[in-house]
């Protein structure tokens, strides 16, 4: 396992895009390489190193043999491990919008919170986020018919809305509540939200949406029978049925 | 300026592949000039690239861009110290435009349809269009002051509001669009062949199509009228395309022209009763063009992969959206027009595209003189533009095409006559479709040739036409035709290798046609009430201002040589 430590110099007012901060990009490069990939600050171009410290193994391996630590605030880095195919990325703060972008393998993880459109896209791999994610996770950029189409995302702390909008695979677990409209325009994904939610599913056509705590359905869902999941009570729905939807949207049962 | 030793097709001029040197001067082709020099040894030169029927600019392409964010973050390439930045495939920004059609060679482009509503909008649009030429035709099908001449037979006055309407639009030509189909849409519905009466206008669609050729020739307009047929994308629609141009066979040109160029006639050369016996009629329309000398086409060509398709074809749209399940503007203009945008995306998998793609390479190969089919995609219902270097590969080898068909549906040949096809364009061919053709059809003296006078638009290519077989080695073609190596504008090179060397604005072309006075004067009162009546804009306030043309030609035609008068 080849290791590389990634940290800012200094707090970043003006935000940072650094799409190649991913191990595919990493793997073919020495250490001194590493440190000239490009990185832009609002309009203006630099490299990794005028903002970042580069330390680590300094001979080339495989993608699927980096381990990309991001130490310190990554709060203000857009677009960590876009379209990463496999190895790992751990941040041990927070990370910025559009972690985790396009990836089809590998893990990011991200140990404080995730910033808006975490995992968009997502082809495949493994996001875990430990604390909470902004808007967006997993879901369709502007425009976009399809949001994330394999993978796992996990966050466990809450979510902000539009969580996984234009859904068409994959899955998405959180624990914690969830923003309004998880799972809009659903095409066959699946959302698991432990805590509560506001309109779940509206647009769905396919997929499952898991509601553990309380939500507010749409009218437009028609009304099954109570279905046990992992020995708790759950009210089914079917819907939407203002798009002829099949997906299934499962409500907790209050306990009294 | 003199570019040595190219093997020059310029089909206007009778030359086809020979080796000679090029001289210009202050922008226009001569017959001896000193200068630079542009080393051309054994590489292909033609005329610039001239594009006759495009959807550039306007609010419909602007309603694609809002309407496909998705779409403007493909082919992103940040500004430089020459270039603006760059978006967008399918519906790219103004300024892509342009740099896209001079890195391929192309110097003009025409955009197909715009309502004089929206006139003002589209040349905004050309306008900030960097380097090509352009002219914008002008929407006149589903008019309520063209159907109320019509019904009332007043030729001199239907003619009299063409000159003004072209006049108002800043426009080229006559383009028409499913005649009376637009202003059904009004009320739900759509005319269902050319006999099929418009609802509260006592006309049909024949009428309206045959009164506007007679007074696009009234009018002596370099163009003809431009028309997109009735029915259009409809399976069995060919019927409709012969009993259309068949309306027109007595019609006299008033110049050396066709009478009516058909819009990308591969959406209405189809055959079957519905989507399941979808199939080719490309051979019969074919037929029609190599025994009738009266129409031109282009070809519309379809390819695989993502398009946005947007036309003042309402009804066509609706059907579109429902077909898809994809977003859908439906957008109504007033007076004028109706009309509508759905992106789509085109599979090879799916039989129906498949059969559409193969007509439209059956019709430009069926045809046997170059001078009747123009190379278009009908960007970007078809495809964008940028792919046209596809579609001369794909005319010019059989292997290719071969194939490409045999990785579609295996019903595909039952369904289409392509694949027994044995014909492969030559670059004489490919210069008359893509440069000499248009330009005579638009009727534009000065381009799409390289005779002494002519607008020193040039495009060398690197490739060697002696040396390289286009049959077997489609690849270099494509290549070298995707970039040219030297697009010369005016006399400047624009782009050299692919990198756009400077931005000279493009000229823009309109017509101005003369009517009598007294006719004008018996038009105006109809257009004073319809404004204070249902225009939501003042007349005063409706015709497009010069300001808007800063880099205007203006082309004289019409029925005498006075000036027509300022509208008060």
């Amino acid at each position: 396992m080849r290791s590389i430590v990634i940290a800012p110099r200094n707090v970043f007012c003006i935000s940072v895009e650094a799409e190649n901060i991913s191990p595919d990009r990493f793997a073919p490069l020495k250490i001194e390489e590493i440190k000239k990939l490009i990185v832009w600050q609002g309009n203006r171009q630099k490299i990794l190193s005028d903002l970042f410290t580069v330390d680590g193994e300094d001979s080339p391996s495989k993608a699927e043999d980096m381990a990309i630590r991001l130490s310190g605030d990554f709060s203000n880095v857009k677009r960590i491990g876009e379209g990463m195919t496999s190895g790992a990325i751990e941040v041990q703060g927070s990370a910025g919008m559009h972690a985790g972008n396009h990836m089809s393998g590998g893990i990011l993880s991200i140990a404080g919170n995730a910033d808006d459109w975490l995992a968009r896209e997502m082809l495949g791999g493994r996001v875990v986020v430990m604390g909470d994610a902004g808007n967006y996770v997993g879901a369709g950029y502007r425009g976009e018919k399809c949001g994330m189409r394999g993978g796992e995302i996990e966050v466990r702390g809450n979510a902000g809305a539009y969580l996984g909008e234009h859904l068409c695979g994959g899955s998405i677990r959180v624990g914690g509540n969830a923003g309004d409209f998880p799972g809009a325009a659903n095409q066959g994904g699946t959302i698991f939200i432990g805590g509560s939610t506001y309109l779940p599913g509206a647009e769905m056509s396919k997929g499952t949406i898991n509601v553990r705590g309380e939500t507010k359905v749409l009218p437009s869902f028609q009304k099954m029978e109570i279905a046990q999941i992992d020995g708790t009570d759950y009210q089914k729905y079917l819907g939407d049925l203002l798009e002829n939807g099949k997906g299934e949207l499962f409500v907790g049962v209050a306990v009294p | 300026m003199i570019i040595r030793g190219g093997i020059v097709y310029d089909p206007s001029n009778g030359i086809f592949g020979e080796e000679m040197d090029l001289f210009i001067d202050r922008g226009k082709m001569v017959e001896e000039a000193r200068g630079e020099e542009i080393d051309a040894s054994g590489l292909l030169v033609m005329p610039g690239g001239v594009d006759a029927h495009a959807h550039i600019a306007g609010k419909k392409v602007n309603t694609g861009r809002i309407m496909r964010p998705d779409d403007s973050r493909l082919g992103t390439e940040p500004r430089n110290g020459v270039c603006r930045p760059s978006t967008g495939y399918t519906v790219p920004n103004c300024y892509a435009m342009g740099y896209r059609y001079a890195r391929m060679g192309y110097t003009t482009a025409f955009e197909a349809a715009t309502p004089i509503l929206e006139a003002r909008h589209t040349h905004e649009e050309l306008q900030e269009i960097p380097i090509i030429d352009k002219g914008a035709l002008t929407l006149f099908g589903n008019n309520w002051q063209v159907m109320e001449c019509v019904r009332d037979k007043d030729l001199s006055k239907l003619a009299a509001y063409v000159a003004w309407g072209l006049r108002s639009a800043r426009g080229y030509g006559v383009k028409i669009v499913n005649p009376g189909g637009g202003e059904s849409w009004g009320f739900g519905t759509n005319v269902k062949s050319v006999n099929d009466p418009v609802p509260n206008f006592d006309v049909t669609p024949a009428e309206i199509i045959r009164g506007l050729a007679q007074a696009n020739e009234l009018l002596h307009l370099p163009h003809s009228i431009h028309l997109h047929f009735n029915n259009l994308g409809k399976p069995g629609n060919y019927t409709t395309a012969i009993e259309t141009l068949d309306l027109l066979k007595d019609i006299k040109p008033s110049r050396m022209r066709q009478v009516v160029h058909v819009a990308h006639m591969q959406f209405s050369a189809y055959g079957g009763t519905g989507w399941r016996d979808f199939e080719s009629k490309a051979p019969v329309i074919a037929d029609y063009f190599n025994s009738h000398n009266h129409a031109t086409m282009d070809m519309g060509q379809l390819l695989f992969g993502s398009a946005t398709t947007m036309t003042a074809d309402a009804p066509l749209e609706y059907g579109n959206a429902r077909l898809t399940h994809n977003k859908w503007s439906n957008h109504d203009i007033e007076l004028e027009e109706s009309s509508g945008v759905v992106p789509m995306i085109y599979s090879r998998k799916m039989l129906v595209n498949a059969v559409q793609w193969a007509v439209g390479l059956e019709l430009a190969l069926l045809v046997d003189d170059p001078w009747k089919v123009l190379m278009t995609t009908d960007h970007p219902n078809g495809s964008p533009f940028v792919n046209y270097p596809e579609v001369v590969t794909l005319l010019m080898s059989k292997p290719k095409r071969d194939a490409e068909m045999a990785s579609m549906h295996e019903q595909l040949q039952k369904r289409t006559g392509l694949g027994e096809i044995q014909r492969e364009l030559d670059w004489a061919d490919i210069a008359i479709m893509t440069r000499a053709a248009p330009a005579r059809i638009l009727g534009l003296p000065d381009k799409g040739h390289l005779g002494p006078g002519a607008d020193a638009d040039i495009t060398i290519y690197n490739l060697k036409p002696e040396e390289l077989d286009t049959s077997q080695d489609h690849s270099l073609v494509k290549k070298a035709i995707s970039t040219a190596m030297y697009t010369i504008k005016g006399g400047v090179v624009v782009s050299k290798d692919g990198k756009i060397l400077c931005t000279p604005p493009g000229r823009a072309f309109w017509v101005d046609a003369a009517v009598p006075q007294a006719d004008t004067d018996r038009l105006m009162p109809d257009l004073q009430e319809k404004f204070a009546k249902y225009y939501s804009i003042q007349l005063s306030n409706y015709a497009v201002q010069d300001a808007y043309l800063p880099h205007a030609n203006v082309i004289r035609a019409g029925l005498s040589i006075e000036p027509l008068q300022e509208v008060a």
